[in-house]
């Protein structure tokens, strides 16, 4: 079984989708360092997508540290890196995009900050929170 | 893999076909959709000479469909919805029977496949419901590994947990068998097709790679300060604009996020609020019907 599931999400490329399904799934410790991952034909029949969108699935998430390939055995889940300060302003123009829709449609930093605390406990491990 | 240039197939009284000209890339799942009627099906049985076209050509595996043998259609799974099968026959001598057929034939394979269907071998074709006669057909197509699958309208009428059976085998043939599906709903198989058709009445309306049709297509809401009408002369681009005191709405075919903004900055006075929301592309295909029908109203 592949232990995560695609929510369709209309408009955004489906490589994307299962891509950020799966990251979902390793940050939230469904699959934690170590774990085999499903191999191209296992994901595409899992997710119902062709296998050369599968086999692109993979091999972005191991361009970005996320799978180790291990030639002659498959892929398994990479360890996480170390948690470094400093990081947060790669994601600068997230967060501003973030802010102004809260800020537009009304809704206060406290509730955002709780509805991110929230967000984060549900999905990050115990040991990165 | 299939190439039509001009296609066109007329009958005495209508065409069903009118200039289709369309590629079917290597290793793609193609989806050919449209409404009933669009001429999906007629394009298919010309695709697999079964009818010939009254102008135009199909190339099939490198040759003219007209000259479809026996060695290009070893190559070639095809189950349509309305195929005829030897009903009389066990479906463990329907197996025998086409193996006979398929010098590619893999035994391993078939044997897979009528266990993954729960194919019951000792009935005749004629007792079997009609999920079981698509499977059937569907497991005789692929156990002899063709290059090219050519389906037609394969999951009208049939439930839920056959048509995800029927999916699982069609993404087990990704990338090496290249697939043609024509089918009027496309939301089965919308994260496996990697290019789509759009026929309507007889015509092609657009071909594209699934990740730019679905990039290029948004709803776009916008809000008004005050209630003014629809100006005239609006892009073409934009279907069935909708007015509703001070809301607009209407389905970007063109959509990408600073122009389509400019556009609506330069087209209405007082814009209060833009939205754009992401479309299925069910909502995607409706949006297209609804836009001819009222055209041609």
């Amino acid at each position: 079984m592949v232990p995560f599931r695609l929510v369709a999400h209309p408009g955004v490329p489906i490589a994307e989708q299962v891509a950020f399904a799966a990251k979902k799934a390793i940050f939230s410790g469904k699959l934690r360092p170590g774990d085999p991952f499903p191999s191209v034909r296992a994901l595409g029949r899992a997710m119902k997508i062709h296998a050369n969108t599968a086999q692109k699935v993979i091999a972005q998430l191991a361009a970005e540290g996320l799978l180790d390939v291990l030639p002659g055995i498959g892929t398994v889940i990479a360890q996480p890196p170390a948690p470094r300060n400093g990081r947060a302003r790669l994601l600068t123009r997230d967060i501003e995009q973030l802010v102004v829709q809260a800020i537009q449609i009304g809704v206060s930093m406290g509730e955002l900050q709780a509805a991110l605390g929230d967000c984060w406990r549900r999905l990050a491990r115990e040991d990165t929170a | 893999m299939i190439r039509t240039d001009r296609l066109t197939k007329r009958y005495r009284h209508n065409e069903a076909l009118h200039d289709l000209t369309l590629e079917v890339p290597p290793g793609s799942v193609f989806a050919l959709v449209g409404p009933n009627g669009a001429g999906k099906s007629t394009a298919i049985k010309i695709i697999m000479n079964l009818i010939r076209p009254s102008v135009g050509r199909a190339e099939v595996l490198g040759i003219d469909s007209t000259r479809l043998g026996a060695v290009e259609l070893a190559q070639i799974g095809y189950v349509s919805e309305n195929q005829r099968l030897p009903e009389w026959m066990r479906v463990d001598y329907f197996l025998e029977y086409c193996r006979a057929f398929y010098p590619s034939w893999d035994n391993g394979l078939a044997e897979e496949l009528v266990r993954h269907y729960h194919l019951p071998l000792d009935r005749r074709l004629s007792a079997l419901s009609r999920g079981m006669k698509v499977k059937a057909a569907l497991a005789v197509s692929l156990a002899y590994r063709p290059r090219l699958i050519v389906l037609d309208e394969p999951f009208s009428g049939l439930d839920v947990l056959v048509r995800e059976q029927l999916i699982e085998s069609i993404v087990d043939c990704t990338p090496e068998a290249t697939v043609l599906i024509a089918s009027h709903d496309l939301t089965e198989i919308e994260s496996l097709a990697t290019h789509v058709a759009y026929l309507n009445e007889g015509r092609l309306e657009f071909v594209e790679e699934m990740e730019v049709l679905s990039a290029r297509f948004r709803e776009i809401e916008i809000t008004l300060d005050s209630p003014s009408g629809l100006p005239s002369g609006l892009p073409a681009a934009w279907l069935d604009p909708e007015l509703s005191g001070v809301v607009v709405r209407f389905t970007d075919t063109h959509y990408e996020p600073v122009r389509s903004r400019d556009e609506v900055a330069r087209r209405f006075a007082g814009v209060r609020e833009i939205q754009s929301r992401e479309m299925s592309f069910r909502s995607i295909f409706l949006a297209l019907a609804k836009s001819r029908r009222t055209q041609c109203a």
